[in-house]
């Protein structure tokens, strides 16, 4: 009888094992998941059953601008749209930024983090993910004539909507409009 | 003699059969490799906007465009198709109109390029002799084996916390065992091996409990399996796009962010097929992109909410590198939790870290500025900027 209890002991560590830490567990914690720890509030990423489309991160009113931002009314959602837009753009649009060298170490920044995976250090369309063989199209040099020649809107339009042909894709939401514009001034200034 | 001269002409004849045969084949050789691989390069500027055979994009599909139309004027327009629509060519200009009069930027190539290209367009876009496929495999291959090591080790860490587990059920066990045997059994005559036994035991699964406790609420090595397959060595590591590029939230905002799938599509709308998963993984993205669906990811770095952090403030302001917080995320396929982001191990960094004291937000911080005047102090650490104030992160 002494054994078989004894045995019975050694047999619950066993039970125990069953529940290792996998990987998809967080772990417990001290005071719940309704405390003070996690509270029932919904935060930015997380899904909402107030809104019809459960995003709690909702979009501002349409039409809506931003303080100190002036808008930039030159819609490219469609190829359509963008071709007939792009050069509008570059020919009522100016550049408000002076060249100065705080605006393009920013725009150099802003290149090296946005612009460089596809055009390259020195943007001869040379980037690491169109040599490596990965992205397949040519991405287009940005210090030949074809893009230096065009009005500098042109250009900061092309980051906003991307290219007519799409391939460029729109890096507007990305990158706040006046690092557009010093990454325009500094694109001006890799060709020089 | 006339024997001979007929030998001798007709070897003279098969040795010019020869020669003209292996002529022709050089200039076969000639024609197959080196012409359509530099015009393969060159076509890689038409894609943006033309397909062979896959259907219109911008431009017209290009597949049997050397039966549609003239060679020569086919050159006219692909080296500068607008010369050709101001002179007022009626096929030039109606083409231009009916592709919504998005223009076709002129192209730097001689007449023999633009053949090539015609030659290569004519063979549905294939280069002969190249092999890809085995390349591609190999790539898979040394991915795989890269995996393999690093895999090992997050398994040998969350291993050891399974040890603690382990010890702690053994330490239970031979307290009950001790205290049985001690009351019960008294199979040990001498009292005081079980009682050794048993201080040992309670010490040890006393340490187990403290090390268990503060970890509670703590996610070390938590690695969840997310919706899409998605590595961050193949995109950080190997194609070298900036932490950032995704991110781009990090340096304005409290949240890093999670990207938009309209980011994902800025390269996957031509990159369908990945290097480790092929196309099913890539092709969850496009299917969200195109359903409007968000994609559910799963949280992996979580902080209380009663501890206030603020991203920008650390990367735009603190100039922190991503890799500080989040281990080395270019080295990760799952991302796994490497820091226990306890408290202890923030206020750590805050107790070493210098602070840029040259932005001009710390300007109105006089007596640190008088301090280093005097040279009392070389440099400022977080932790005299408040720091270590419990209503820095706590409110």
């Amino acid at each position: 009888m002494k054994f078989i209890r004894l045995i019975s002991l050694l047999l619950i560590p066993l039970m125990f094992l069953a529940c290792n830490r996998s990987k998809n567990n967080p772990g417990y914690d001290y005071m719940g998941k309704h405390d003070m720890y996690y509270t029932k509030f919904y935060k930015a990423f997380t899904p909402n059953p107030v809104f019809r489309d459960s995003i709690t991160n909702q979009l501002p009113v349409e039409g809506a601008v931003a303080r100190g931002k002036m808008p930039f009314p030159y819609p490219g959602a469609s190829i359509a749209e963008r071709a007939a837009n792009q050069a509008k753009a570059g020919l009522e649009v100016n550049n408000p930024l002076e060249v100065n060298t705080e605006v393009l170490t920013n725009g150099k920044a802003h290149y090296d983090i946005f612009c460089i995976n596809c055009h390259g250090k020195n943007g001869k369309g040379d980037g690491n993910l169109y040599t490596s063989g990965l992205f397949p199209a040519k991405p287009t040099s940005l210090v030949e004539p074809y893009v230096q020649s065009k009005p500098d809107g042109e250009i900061f339009y092309v980051i906003t909507h991307g290219s007519i042909s799409g391939l460029m894709g729109p890096h507007g939401a990305q990158i706040q409009p006046e690092d557009r514009w010093s990454i325009v001034s500094y694109i001006r200034d890799l060709a020089n | 003699m006339i024997f001979n001269v007929s030998v001798i002409k007709s070897l003279l004849r098969l040795k010019g059969l020869l020669l003209s045969g292996f002529f022709t084949l050089l200039l076969f050789i000639n024609l197959s490799y080196g012409q359509t691989a530099e015009a393969e390069a060159n076509f890689a500027v038409c894609k943006a906007c033309h397909t062979i055979g896959g259907g219109k994009l911008v431009g017209p599909d290009l597949q049997g465009v050397t039966e549609r139309r003239d060679e020569a004027w086919l050159i006219k327009f692909i080296q500068n198709s607008q010369e050709l629509i101001n002179a007022g060519d009626p096929e030039a200009v109606k083409i231009f109109e009916e592709y919504n009069k998005i223009p076709m930027p002129p192209n730097n190539l001689t007449d023999d390029q633009v053949r090539d290209i015609l030659l290569y367009i004519e063979n549905g876009g294939v280069v002969a002799g190249a092999e890809v496929g085995e390349t591609e495999q190999e790539v898979a291959e040394e991915v795989a084996v890269e995996d393999a090591d690093t895999e090992l080790l997050v398994e040998m860490k969350r291993e050891d916390a399974r040890h603690l587990q382990a010890t702690f059920i053994a330490m239970v066990v031979l307290i009950l065992l001790a205290l049985f045997d001690l009351l019960v059994t008294k199979i040990i005559k001498q009292k005081w091996i079980p009682i050794v036994i048993l201080i040992i035991a309670v010490i040890i699964s006393g340490e187990v409990i403290f090390i268990e406790a503060t970890n509670l609420g703590r996610q070390q090595y938590y690695q969840p399996e997310q919706p899409v397959w998605f590595s961050h060595k193949v995109h950080a590591g190997q194609n070298q796009i900036d932490c950032k590029y995704c991110h781009f939230t990090a340096d304005k905002s409290m949240h890093s962010g999670i990207p938009p799938v309209a980011v994902c599509m800025n390269c996957h709308n031509q990159v369908k097929k990945g290097k480790i998963t092929g196309e099913t993984e890539i092709a969850k993205v496009i299917d969200a992109y195109n359903n409007g669906e968000p994609i559910e990811w799963v949280k992996v770095h979580n902080l209380p909410d009663h501890v206030y952090f603020n991203h920008s403030q650390h990367v735009n302001v603190g100039k922190m590198d991503c890799t500080e917080c989040h281990g080395d995320v270019e080295k990760m396929d799952e991302i796994i939790q490497v820091n226990d982001l306890s408290m202890g191990w923030c206020i750590d960094c805050h107790r070493t870290k210098e602070v840029n004291f040259a932005n001009k937000f710390y300007d109105q911080y006089k007596q640190l500025h008088e301090e280093i005047a005097n040279g009392e102090k070389s440099k400022v650490l977080v932790t005299d900027v408040g720091g270590e104030d419990c209503q820095r992160c706590h409110y």
